[in-house]
């Protein structure tokens, strides 16, 4: 969720990019499989190998639309004939969905407790399935993108 | 208020803003086109302030925890059906929708060195009824190794 589209910061950007860092970081996705002849497995999604040009690297992700790949207003890097995968994790099977919308609400300060209207735009996900994860085994998970 | 943008962060795989959530948050009914995201209480998500700040390895503006108190979006309302199938590492089949969203999230009071300058609390609450939908869907999917 943010103020300002991601859309529309992202293709302001696009092309300016430098290296991405390792400084990123989130806890995401860490599974344990069961033993393994004796071996404790362990595991993380692992991204979707099509990158969008980022402003400080390359974005493992597509933009909204419809999933031939066909041209939509929410997706300006363009049409993409081998499909707008939706999903952020790569090596899945199972059920997606995906919105992009702007939504209004009321927005208080904690410390004055002044309020005021306060529109987001959210590009949000959902992705529950079989998914193959770092340690080469298949998982069943439930993932957000937010 | 100032600018707010809240995400999971970009994992060390590069997995982009995508965060691990209970199987029992998500619903899903293809044949009457409907599906619902509900979260709550998720703590594992960031106060950004910006795409670009959160995007920036150095996080120039910061970085703070976020406070998702509850997240509902709903599907529902088939629009289109598109099926689609690359013949090697894509093949899915979805339903385009429309969708509303709840939303209670807030971020704290925050000070120095956390942001480059002190800030009060936020906290926000949507209302579902101004829910602008540009694009949803909900769908099957098989990609990469499990095409």
């Amino acid at each position: 969720m943010v103020r300002l589209s991601r859309r529309a910061w992202l293709h302001r950007t696009m092309g300016a990019g430098a290296a991405l860092g390792s400084g990123l970081w989130a806890p995401n996705a860490a599974v344990a499989d069961d033993d393994d002849g004796g071996e404790k497995r362990c595991g993380v999604a692992l991204p979707l190998p099509h990158t969008t040009a980022g402003p400080f690297g390359p974005l493992h992700f597509y933009f909204p639309g419809p999933i031939d790949g066909s041209a939509s207003p929410t997706d300006a890097t363009g049409t993409h004939p081998e499909g707008r995968d939706p999903s952020t994790i790569t090596n899945f099977d199972g059920f997606v969905g995906g919105v992009d919308m702007n939504f209004s609400g009321m927005a208080r300060d904690r410390k004055t407790g002044v309020e005021a209207p306060y529109t987001f735009h959210t590009d949000s996900r959902f992705m529950i399935g079989d998914f193959i994860a770092s340690d080469q085994s298949r998982h069943k998970g439930a993932f957000a993108f937010l | 208020m100032g600018p707010h943008s809240y995400d999971p962060g970009t994992a060390p795989s590069l997995l982009l803003w995508t965060v691990d959530i209970p199987k029992g948050s998500v619903n899903i009914d293809l044949d009457r086109g409907e599906a619902s995201l509900h979260l709550q209480n998720l703590c594992n998500l960031f106060d950004a302030f910006t795409v670009p700040n959160s995007l920036n390895p150095t996080h120039p503006l910061g970085l703070v925890s976020g406070f998702l108190r509850s997240l509902r979006i709903e599907w529902s309302g088939i629009k289109n059906v598109r099926s689609f199938n690359n013949g090697s590492t894509f093949r899915g089949h979805f339903l385009e929708t429309s969708a509303s969203i709840e939303l209670v999230i807030s971020s704290p009071s925050t000070k120095p060195p956390f942001t480059p300058s002190p800030q009060d609390g936020f906290e926000f609450v949507a209302d579902p009824a101004t829910s602008q939908t540009h694009f949803a869907q909900i769908g099957h999917e098989s990609n990469g190794a499990l095409f």
